[in-house]
């Protein structure tokens, strides 16, 4: 071996150097400086924790996936365990009288235990950890389902109080996050089994063949894991004062993201508990940023996507730049780290400091702002109600910043809370539920900001006006269009919307209603299909083998009605008629057609030109009133030429 | 000025990577129908270098010349192109296509878009042929032995037309046997004008086949030598001092059996193995690739499970199939695949020293990283590990070295009952003798060595007794006085355990 080395020059490339060493800490900061470039808003103290709030829950799951990446495994579970946990926890404590401090325990040891089965599953049963932890994200999710029954239950008062701040500023969830993230740096670093983690990510067989109990060790890491992911669901729960069977959906793929963003490889053996926080930070910044700055909802997937390739890439170049390994050196220069955070930190300040002069004097358009958080542009109604909204702010003059929660309470809560501090002149919100944005709508009230709210109210929070169709009122016309329509006799079958949603609640509720008028009709199925055109599609082919006599489909929105029409094929429109929900394009096309009978039409882009109306009055000081309902339809092949969105 | 008949120069080329120089002016040239034996401990430099001639790596200064004209090679389509074929130890070959599918992997024969089989199948089989080597084109490569994935990845060097052929150690995986094959092999070659670089540690095998050798010494060309010239020289070459003694056992008194071995079987794989290791011995395992020697040692140290038998330790029995007993008992192995089961590639020096003892030394879950650290400065002073520091990550040490951070953490260990399996494959001489002092300082203080071995001086050279394993079973046992080449190879070779085996299952 050639033992003459080189020493690295010290002074001259050091920034470069020290640069290149942090590929994630370096992007960062670019991220960092760019978002302060480019909207005054991003660099207040209040949307700085802000971030740390929205990166708590990724950061605190993507910390336990840590464990599990740098021994080489994988844990697609924690987002559904992080639901079961909180789900554990407010169901026994508030539902079942458990005093809260054992709920509390209840809702960890849920965690363990999930995280034990992973293990087991992975250790013992030989499966690769992406399946073991695949079929425990099912599992888990389909636990909280059940034991919530599909809706979301209250959370406990002293429990939520880990969602609020502590001294009306510092944040809680960023004090857990900082406390999860120092436990994992020590235990990654410290302990017998966080250095057993880089041994057996490293290499297994050398490990196992030094002594080390691998499969034990095992059982420990995803227990771990296991542990985190209760935690950061308890944080989240608390955020929205409300346990919900569906949150943290799809959280998992962004811990992963972070982690490998902090510089872990998937392969194992590296990766380090501050680069995951880095990470998470990063896709924390991002969403923000991308927030304040008005991109569109569907852009901001897309710049989500190209900065993880980004951030990856970077920390690659600097791999084949051939500087230093981040991890297996846990005490390796210790001082140098410190140096190099502190040097990030001044570059930071003075870039950002300097940018933010920029700002001063820019102040913004004259035009009113108002902000317009969707639950989800994945579907053809809220894409209504946002042209509805568009087109009126055009024509009004007023700036309009829409998002796209995509079903998920708590990225809705960090979008309000985005529009809340970056001072909007007034918020429009289409709650992904109801109780979950309690909060963030609490917050828009104390800094004295307007708020809308439309198609679902906000519970336990004022709004200054509720724009909304009447979904019982809906579901108890569609239930009596397909009571007539079938002669107050037959079988039908109902298509439910996604299990835990407030729309897919009260629709249900209204057909329930609705066919008490009907004896002779029997509901010989009801299964979700979770508002989903192929969901629809399969559902209705499944029990259409179990019922090919049915006569009348009632589904809880178009998308779904139009998934059966495909199931049910020529027999659509003549033998079995469907009743579907919101009049979207489609639906009404249907009608046209004669597959769908009927639709319950709402009138979306009207929802959100009133809304937008009435924002601007509650914005420039008017009085506006507190319910205005919006008239639901029934559209049939009769009336569809006539009926317009 | 140049050569006609040179197909290939290097000159003074240069590289570095971040930390250390690999390679400071290396020259060499290859002439159509030479082999060229390129000679150095690992980690002179000589994966480096043929590494720069695939295009897997870029000089940082000098030249390279193909037919004379100098040419740049960026990539594995720049080699391909130039006709410069690289066979490494490890083989780039895909287990689960055919035998043709891999030769023409990427250039399969097409017919109007379609892969043409037929087509590809009978050129493979010419190419097969060429390399003398009995397999279909149709056989899946993962059911072929090592010595026939070399042929295979012989006949795709030549389908590439390869006029330059790099062999990294092609011996050092196959049997006496197979060797003289390839010889053959090479030797056909060479007659067809290609011009091939051989890289191996065996020094016998220079002059069996090589032309010329080039010498490399930390990362320098220290000398071109005919193929005649006698070991001793090319050594001296090669460490930079003489040798004076290959095997430099010292034997002692051996004192009361620390590890005794009997009767232990697992079906299929090893039968009735008994043995006992004293303090103060060394005793060799010798016998064929696939003996089952490995798999004894394994049993025995707990990596694996084993059907009937015991394994006791200074007369205490060990549970089977547990690791932990026997480390607790003082059994340490050293695997026979160093970089696969050996070490953590990815982590320092002073993680690997500290793998075996961290649990027993951590207090309250918590890792003395202070003591941990002393420990491993302290063994990599002893045992002499070349390395910037204990934080260099053992991956980019070189195989001596790497084998010592093996040796090192079970030394850390206090271990009495040392199992070596293969302790100096792939490893230069220097370090051979060092780690056979080692052995020695071991066996003084009072452990016990169990040596597996398929090199059979080393075998003869430094055991006290030998065993000889041949299908699963003990064929005999040779004190070292007794112990040749021939005894040795004679009872590996011996098929009469074949027949008791099978009147043995006859009879049940």
């Amino acid at each position: 071996m050639a033992t003459d080395t080189l020493r690295s020059g010290a002074s001259a490339g050091g920034l470069r150097r020290l640069l290149l060493d942090n590929g994630a800490l370096t992007a960062l900061i670019v991220l960092v400086i760019a978002m302060s470039a480019l909207s005054g808003d991003f660099l207040t103290t209040d949307n700085l924790l802000n971030v740390g709030v929205q990166a708590a829950v990724t950061a605190i799951l993507a910390f336990g996936v840590t464990f599990v990446i740098v021994s080489a495994g994988i844990d697609l579970s924690v987002g559904s365990v992080a639901a079961l946990s909180a789900t554990v926890l407010a169901w026994s404590a508030t539902q079942h009288g458990v005093p809260v401090f054992i709920a509390v325990v209840l809702a960890v040891v849920t965690g363990i235990a999930a995280g034990l089965v992973n293990g087991f599953l992975i250790a013992y049963g030989k499966l690769p950890p992406f399946i073991a932890t695949l079929a425990m994200l099912s599992v888990a999710r389909g636990l909280s389902l059940v034991i919530s029954e599909g809706s979301p239950i209250a959370f406990p008062d002293s429990v939520s109080h880990l969602g609020d701040t502590l001294g009306g500023w510092l944040p809680v969830p960023v004090l857990v996050m900082v406390v999860m993230g120092l436990l994992a740096a020590f235990v990654l670093g410290r302990t017998y089994i966080g250095r057993s983690m880089y041994a057996i990510g490293g290499n297994e067989e050398a490990a196992r063949l030094s002594g080390l109990r691998v499969k034990k060790q095992k059982l420990a890491i995803y227990a771990f894991s296991g542990v985190f992911a209760a935690v950061a669901g308890v944080v989240l729960a608390a955020r929205l004062s409300s346990a919900q069977p569906q949150a943290a959906d799809g959280y998992e793929l962004d811990a992963i993201a972070a982690v490998v963003i902090g510089g872990a490889s998937l392969a194992g053996g590296t990766g380090k508990a501050s680069g995951t926080l880095i990470g998470a930070l990063i896709l924390a910044v991002l969403r923000n940023g991308l927030n304040l700055l008005n991109v569109s909802a569907f852009w901001q997937q897309v710049v989500i996507g190209v900065v993880i390739a980004l951030a990856v890439l970077l920390d690659t170049l600097r791999r084949k730049a051939g500087a230093t390994p981040v991890a297996g050196a846990p005490q390796g220069g210790k001082g140098r780290q410190a140096t190099t955070y502190g040097l990030a930190a001044v570059v930071t300040v003075a870039i950002v400091g300097a940018t933010s002069f920029l700002h001063n004097d820019s102040s913004s358009t004259a035009n009113p702002k108002v902000g317009l958080s969707l639950s989800t542009l994945n579907n053809p109604f809220f894409v209504q109600i946002r042209a509805g909204a568009q087109a009126e702010a055009k024509k009004l003059g007023v700036d309009l910043t829409v998002t796209d929660a995509q079903n998920d309470a708590s990225q809705q809560a960090n979008q309000l809370q985005n529009f809340t501090s970056s001072s909007l002149g007034a918020i429009i919100v289409n709650p992904v539920d109801s109780d979950a944005a309690s909060n963030s709508v609490k917050a828009a009230d104390t800094a004295k900001i307007p708020v809308i709210a439309v198609d679902r109210g906000v519970n336990k929070a004022s709004v200054d006006a509720l724009v909304a169709s009447d979904n019982v009122a809906g579901g108890e016309l569609a239930a009596k269009t397909i009571g007539e329509r079938l002669g107050g006799k037959g079988k039908i079958v109902i298509l439910q919307g996604q299990a835990g949603t407030s729309a897919a609640r009260e629709r249900a509720e209204g057909f329930a209603n609705g066919l008490k008028a009907y004896p002779g009709i029997q509901v010989v199925a009801q299964q979700p299909a979770d508002f989903d055109r192929t969901k629809g599609l399969d559902v209705m082919s499944n029990l259409l083998q179990a019922h090919p006599d049915v006569q009348g489909v009632i589904a809880a929105n178009d998308e779904m009605a139009l998934g059966a029409i495909k199931a049910l094929g020529s027999k659509a429109g003549a033998s079995v008629s469907v009743v579907g929900f919101d009049g979207t394009p489609d639906g009404l096309n249907a009608v046209k057609n004669g597959t769908l009978f009927a639709s319950v039409a709402q009138q979306p882009s009207q929802l959100g030109k009133i809304a937008v109306d009435n924002a601007l009055k509650a914005l420039q000081g008017k009085k506006v009133e507190e319910t205005i309902k919006v008239p639901v339809k029934v559209v049939t092949k009769e009336n569809v030429a006539g009926f317009t969105g | 000025m140049s050569n006609e008949d040179e197909l290939l120069r290097i000159e003074g080329i240069r590289k570095s990577f971040p930390g250390v120089v690999a390679l400071d002016g290396v020259d060499f040239d290859l002439r159509r129908g030479e082999v060229h034996v390129l000679l150095g401990e690992n980690g002179a430099g000589k994966s480096t270098l043929i590494k720069m001639l695939s295009g897997s790596y870029h000089p940082d200064e000098g030249r390279v010349l193909v037919d004379g004209e100098e040419v740049r090679i960026r990539g594995a389509q720049d080699a391909e192109r130039l006709g410069i074929a690289t066979i490494y130890q490890e083989f780039n070959l895909v287990p689960d296509l055919t035998v043709a599918e891999n030769i023409f992997l990427g250039r399969q024969p097409r017919r109007l878009g379609m892969i043409d089989r037929k087509r590809m199948e009978a050129d493979a089989e010419v190419l097969l042929k060429r390399v003398g080597v009995n397999v279909s084109p149709r056989a899946r490569v993962r059911e072929l032995g090592i010595a026939r994935l070399q042929m295979v990845e012989i006949a795709k060097a030549l389908s590439l037309n390869a006029r330059v052929l790099i062999m990294d150690e092609p011996t050092a995986v196959l049997t006496s046997g197979e060797v003289d094959k390839l010889f053959a092999i090479v030797r056909t070659l060479r007659e067809d004008g290609v011009g091939i670089v051989f890289i191996t540690h065996h020094l016998e095998e220079i002059a069996a086949l090589g032309d010329r050798v080039t010498v490399i010494r930390d990362g320098k060309s220290v000398g071109q030598v005919p193929a005649t010239t006698p070991e001793d020289e090319l050594v001296r070459l090669m460490v930079g001092r003489s040798i004076e003694q290959q095997y430099p056992r010292e034997r002692g008194d051996t004192g009361a059996a620390l590890l005794k071995v009997e009767g232990l079987t697992r079906d299929g794989v090893f039968h009735d193995i008994g043995f006992e290791v004293h303090a103060g011995e060394v005793v060799g395992i010798a016998g064929l690739v696939g003996a089952g020697r490995t798999e004894v040692v394994r049993a025995v140290f707990g990596a694996d499970p084993y059907d009937k038998g015991s394994v006791k330790v200074a007369g205490t029995a060990l549970r089977g199939h547990d690791v932990g007993a026997a480390m607790s008992a003082g059994i340490g192995l050293i695997p026979e695949d160093r970089k696969g089961q050996g070490l953590v590639l990815d982590q320092t020096v002073e993680e690997n020293l500290g793998l075996v003892t961290m649990r027993a030394r951590a207090r309250a879950g918590l890792v003395d990283l202070k003591g941990q650290r002393e420990a491993a400065a302290r063994i990599a002073e002893q045992l002499g590990v070349r390395m910037a520091g204990l934080h260099q990550h053992v991956r980019t040490l070189s195989g001596g070295n790497q084998q010592k951070v093996v040796i090192g953490k079970w030394l850390l260990a206090d271990t009495k009952v040392l199992i070596l399996d293969e302790p100096t494959r792939g490893i230069d001489v220097g370090a051979k003798v060092e780690i056979y002092q080692l052995i020695n300082e071991l066996t003084a203080a009072g452990a016990a060595v169990l040596m597996i071995s398929s090199d059979l001086p080393e075998v003869l050279g430094m055991s006290d007794r030998v065993l000889v394993m041949a299908q699963g079973r003990i064929a005999g046992e040779l004190d070292a006085d007794e112990a040749t080449q021939d005894s040795v190879m004679a009872l590996a070779v011996s098929t009469n355990t074949v027949k008791t085996e099978k009147e043995a299952r006859g009879g049940h």
